[in-house]
């Protein structure tokens, strides 16, 4: 089993994340048909 | 994948002003950029775990490239040809580490032995038709 992957909701939340862990950031845009 | 993105999901028929800024038209949408908001890399569609996995990858190596990081670039080129050397990210990876070489060395050899390798490995990709013009580097 995988383990769980823990997405951000917001993208305020992820751009702060990005700076301060010196990361990207991988903005998943998804449609629940 | 934790370990090199923060990860976010955004519904596309409840944020419309993210779909319009990033200019989205279908789903899935994958799209990598910076904290600065500078775009990399984007792909669309579902792909197999490999493919998927290859395509994060150059995301990565082509934001690093971007960035003028082309010792981190040339790894994630190399991590895609050695471990999913039939994903179809890999003929851009095999172009773009080429490409790599030369921007860290500015030796235009690095190009035509790049186009030599697509010519063998990739015969049929548009990456390989992109760098035959290398092919007059004397």
């Amino acid at each position: 089993m995988g383990k769980q992957i823990k997405w951000e909701t917001s993208l305020t939340t992820a751009k702060a994340k990005a700076k301060k862990e010196k990361e990207l950031i991988l903005m998943d845009f998804y449609n629940n048909v | 994948m934790e370990k090199d993105f923060i990860p976010i999901q955004v519904d596309f028929n409840k944020n419309k002003a993210l779909v319009k800024r990033f200019g989205v038209k279908w789903t899935p949408t994958i799209i990598i950029f910076d904290a600065d908001g500078s775009e990399h890399h984007r792909f669309i569609g579902f792909l197999p775990p490999e493919d998927f996995i290859a395509q994060l990858i150059l995301g990565k190596g082509k934001a690093e490239f971007n960035l003028d990081h082309f010792g981190q670039a040339m790894q994630c080129f190399q991590e895609i040809l050695v471990r999913y050397p039939r994903a179809d990210a890999a003929p851009e990876a095999q172009y773009l580490l080429g490409v790599t070489k030369y921007k860290g060395s500015h030796d235009p050899k690095e190009l035509k032995l790049g186009l030599e390798v697509l010519q063998r490995d990739y015969p049929n990709s548009e990456w390989t038709k992109k760098a035959q013009v290398y092919a007059l580097i004397p």
